[in-house]
């Protein structure tokens, strides 16, 4: 055996070894990993979040001359206990791929800026320096509101943070949305009406707790696999144990489902309260809980779907000017409007058996049965995303099945820091730090107190929505637009006509910071090249309130740099005499002639711990550019909210020795339940639950009815369009496309479509097909058969692929409450190409 | 970085299966002709895959979490090895 192949079977005995080891299972004694472990090869091993889901997986990622070279899942994390899903593959694949941008980009001809020109390479100074020279004439022309920013979920917390500073308090604009609006705007505002703070009050932990599981639209199996993983031990291992899964359509999580429920879109709502309506008439309100800890409020109600002002659907609605209204009510009048809602009207309109509706309230009802409830897109992406949200959790709260091990309204998330960052920070266009508001006088001083800035500097008007701000540029009123960390050309709904247009308008000038050429940064003016996930150190927070820390590990190449690095060296660019009002610097003088670097990141709390904190085991380069501790001084500026408030971060450095916790961390402990005494530390002894975000401690329950989705299939646009994402491509595919092994498994987008609903139009399996609704049209090819079955009357397209783009066709009507998009209802026709 | 180097992928992984299915599981992952089984009990697999690439093992690891049985099939440990004599 030659060396190379000796060292292979051994590396392969290692492999084996680890993974039975974390199975639990012995390995036949022919199996015997490598003496000294993996540290035998000259691996530098470091612990970092995987970077590509909001579950927040633990990785232990192994670098060799500067190089990533193997990862596996970290048996330290408690999250997925040493196993990781396929996307761990691609977190050693992720950082090399063959056309990632090494250097910035600028639209030119005949060697000067031209925004009809083609990309040539220019150095940070150049295109730094026309940004400047861009926004400073908007911001002089227009004013800040013509200033914008769209980040991401996948933002690192300082970088949200960093961003959420020069856009508020340095631009003085509250155009700044994350793609997380896209994602859970819906679940975010849900928890804010009805708890008065963000984010689950459980935790992982329920995963091993519960008795029933219920899965809202939510494909886990594919989707989130490692918690499926979880859930799937814990049903499979306990015979009681029972899991529902409602869906649009069959797909792979159906297959340990004891209640499969396949419903029509949108009629969630009527399932939610004909549950509530179960509960109820068969006497299981848990009277004492509600008493106590509950208030009855009700919605307004016909509230319209999101979309531009003057259509007809807006015009009409009565309620759509008030949409977030509440308006207390009591017990009784809550009971009569569930009433409605009996097993026979709610099994006709949803189109789902009764024994089925029957068993999934059961599960609820049964005061002996803890039970999980778990969602992600399918309630989120809802026109009444809100309102299912807050759904969920009155039928939670009815039965007095919350905060406590195993009973656990769950809302998933998608994106690595969706929670920590986009929300947590407060990235949204109406958010501070720690589910402080624009809106709020106290919270912005609050804010410009911590900040260390002048009074009355900070914007009152919540800025332009995801969405809002594709209209305000395609109409010419947002004019400065700086993209980072997403995909949003490709993610934007009813894209040709609401997206794409803005970023080509010539009035317009846009910058897109991103690792690779998405259609996104090809639309742009000038494209960033980033730095990604271990070429930086960072900071994500995961669905279940645990934020996670990681080093810099390798590198990035070429002249890429992070988007830390990009906003806080692009501040540098500005004064506060050419961006803030005079009489805000006639009453503080002593902010005169700053740069916005100065005034915001080197103001005596960023820049106040030195870089001799820094493990000296690991590179900076932020840290060695700016010459302090700049995540640190980030992060502990920004904890400052949260501290004493409900949402407790440890000291900076704790979390680089630790697999993350969950806030609270209260006295070095992290909180697994909020709201229950004993296991929340705000909780005082006697109170029992107190949902302290609310002034009350009460959380609300809310009666709204079923409302119908924006638009349905009728005689020409006869089937509804889902769209999604399937196992083998996440996210926008911009990642997973570029993987040839992946791309012949999946080549391209299909259309699933129902097999009798193909022959009755005259289309085989694999024909190809025009997809049209009334707002555009892509081609695809249809698929009767795979994992994904669909139910007639419903055709599922993905929207990985770049090349359909299935935004084109979607609907931009969004929850008129939380502004996030329902891509998963419109009408279309699908119409065999000749 | 993007470069000209040959490498060998190494990878391990613990497939979940229904129960009462172990094997029927195992012997499809067999037929498969990449995998190879290294251990077995308790409705659990452990596999071992190697490749040219990691994205041939992601493929490899997407097809076991289809096959039918299957309740999830996870990764715990990759490996890149740089070819010897590959470098430019």
């Amino acid at each position: 055996m030659t060396a190379e192949l000796n060292r292979r079977e051994l590396l392969k005995a290692q492999a084996a070894a680890v993974a039975a080891a974390t199975a639990g299972i012995a390995l036949p004694a022919s199996a015997q990993p490598i003496p000294g472990g993996v540290g035998a090869l000259e691996i530098k091993w470091s612990k970092a979040p995987c970077r590509f889901c909001g579950t927040g997986c633990g990785v232990m990622v192994g670098v060799k001359d500067g190089q990533v070279v193997a990862s596996h899942g970290d048996t330290q994390a408690e999250v997925n206990r040493g196993l990781n899903c396929v996307k761990g593959y691609f977190l050693s694949k992720i950082m090399y791929g063959a056309d990632r941008l090494t250097t910035p980009l600028m639209r030119k001809r005949n060697g000067v800026y031209d925004k009809d020109g083609e990309f040539e390479p220019v150095s940070w100074d150049e295109a730094f320096g026309l940004m400047a020279e861009r926004a400073k004439k908007v911001l002089k022309e227009k004013g800040p509101t013509a200033i914008g920013m769209f980040g991401s979920g996948q933002w690192t917390i300082f970088e949200g943070y960093a961003a959420t500073k020069l856009m508020r308090a340095g631009f003085r604009s509250n155009n700044l949305d994350p793609n997380a609006r896209h994602c859970m705007a819906s679940a975010a505002y849900a928890f804010m009406r009805t708890f008065g703070m963000d984010e689950p009050m459980g935790c992982y932990d329920d995963f091993e707790a519960a008795d029933a599981f219920v899965l809202w639209g939510s494909n886990m199996a594919e989707m989130h696999p490692i918690l499926w993983t979880r859930l799937a031990d814990r049903r499979l291992g306990h015979e009681h144990v029972k899991v529902a899964v409602l869906s649009t359509f069959t797909h792979r999580s159906m297959d340990l489902a004891d209640i499969p429920v396949v419903f029509k879109p949108g009629t969630d709502l009527a399932i939610l309260n004909y549950i509530a309506n179960h509960i109820i008439t068969t006497g299981r309100v848990n009277e004492d809980f509600v008493n106590k800890h509950t208030v009855f409020m009700r919605g307004e109600t016909d509230i319209g779907y999101g979309l531009r002002p003057e259509d007809p659907r807006e015009t009409s609605a009565k309620g759509a000017a008030n949409a977030a209204n509440m308006e207390p009510m009591d017990f009784e009048a809550y009971k009569k409007l569930v009433s409605e809602y009996t097993l026979e009207k709610v099994a006709e309109l949803s189109g789902v058996e009764k024994s089925f509706l029957e068993e999934l309230a059961e599960l609820y009802a049964d005061p002996s049965r803890k039970v999980m409830s778990l969602w992600t897109m399918g309630f989120n992406q809802h026109v009444r995303g809100v309102w299912a949200n807050q759904m969920v959790y009155n039928i939670h709260l009815l039965t007095g099945k919350i905060s406590e091990p195993g009973n656990s309204p769950f809302s998933l998330t998608g994106q690595p820091s969706a929670c920590g960052t986009a929300r947590e920070v407060g990235t949204f266009a109406h958010r501070l730090p720690a589910d402080l508001v624009v809106t709020n006088p106290e919270h912005r001083k609050h804010a410009e107190e911590i900040w260390k800035l002048p009074a009355g500097l900070l914007p009152d008007k919540p800025g332009f929505h995801a969405v809002e701000q594709d209209r305000m540029l395609k109409d010419g009123k947002l004019n400065f637009y700086w993209v980072q960390v997403n995909n949003n050309i490709q993610a934007s709904p009813n894209s040709s006509n609401e997206a794409y247009p803005g970023y080509r308008n010539p009035d317009n000038f846009i910058v897109v910071s991103d690792a690779y050429p998405t259609v996104t940064a090809m639309s742009a003016d000038i494209i960033l090249p980033a730095a990604m996930w271990v070429e930086k150190e960072g900071a994500y927070g995961n669905a279940e309130r645990r934020t996670h820390v990681w080093h810099q590990l390798v590198q990035a190449p070429g002249e890429a740099r992070s988007d830390l690095w990009q906003l806080a060296e692009f501040s540098k660019r500005f004064t506060t005499d050419e961006v803030w009002p005079q009489e805000i610097l006639d009453a503080n003088p002593a902010y005169r002639g700053k740069t916005l670097f100065d005034v915001l990141y080197g103001n005596g709390n960023v820049d106040k711990f030195p870089r001799s904190e820094i493990n000296p085991d690991y590179a900076n380069n932020e840290a060695t550019e700016f010459g302090f501790y700049i995540q640190k001084g980030l992060f502990e500026e920004y904890a400052t909210f949260g501290r004493g408030h409900g949402h407790d971060l440890a000291p900076y450095d704790t979390y680089h020795e630790v697999r993350g916790l969950r806030w609270p961390v209260v006295d070095g402990k992290e909180t697994r339940w909020r709201y229950r005494e004993g296991l929340d530390p705000y909780v005082k002894p006697g109170e029992g639950v107190k949902f302290y975000g609310r002034p009350d401690g009460k959380a609300v329950i809310l009666g709204v009815p079923y409302e119908p989705p924006a638009e349905s299939p009728d005689d020409e646009f006869d089937i509804w369009l889902v769209t999604g994402r399937v196992l083998e491509h996440w996210h926008s595919g911009s990642m997973t496309l570029r993987v040839p092994e992946l791309y012949k498994a999946f080549p391209g987008a299909r259309c699933f479509m129902n097999a009798d609903d193909a022959r009755k139009r005259g289309i085989n399996q694999g024909a190809e097909v025009r997809v049209i609704s009334r707002r555009g049209e892509i081609r695809s090819r249809i698929e009767t058969r795979g994992r994904n079955r669909m139910p007639s009357g419903v055709i599922f397209v993905p929207w990985f692929d770049a090349s359909q783009l299935i935004n084109k066709v979607t609907l931009d009507a969004t929850d008129p409450i939380s502004k996030q998009t329902d891509y998963k209802k419109c009408a279309v026709k699908i119409v065999p190409v000749a | 970085m993007p470069d000209q180097r040959r490498y060998h992928h190494i990878s391990s992984a613990v497939v979940a299966v229904m129960p009462g299915r172990l094997a029927e599981v195992a012997e499809a992952i067999a037929g498969m002709g990449g995998p190879e089984i290294r251990a077995q009990e308790n409705n659990r697999i452990v596999v071992v895959m190697e490749g040219d690439s990691a994205g041939e093992l992601g493929a490899q690891l997407t097809a076991l979490g289809a096959l039918d049985g299957v309740v999830a099939a996870n990764m715990v440990f990759e490996h890149i090895e740089e070819l010897e004599g590959s470098a430019p």
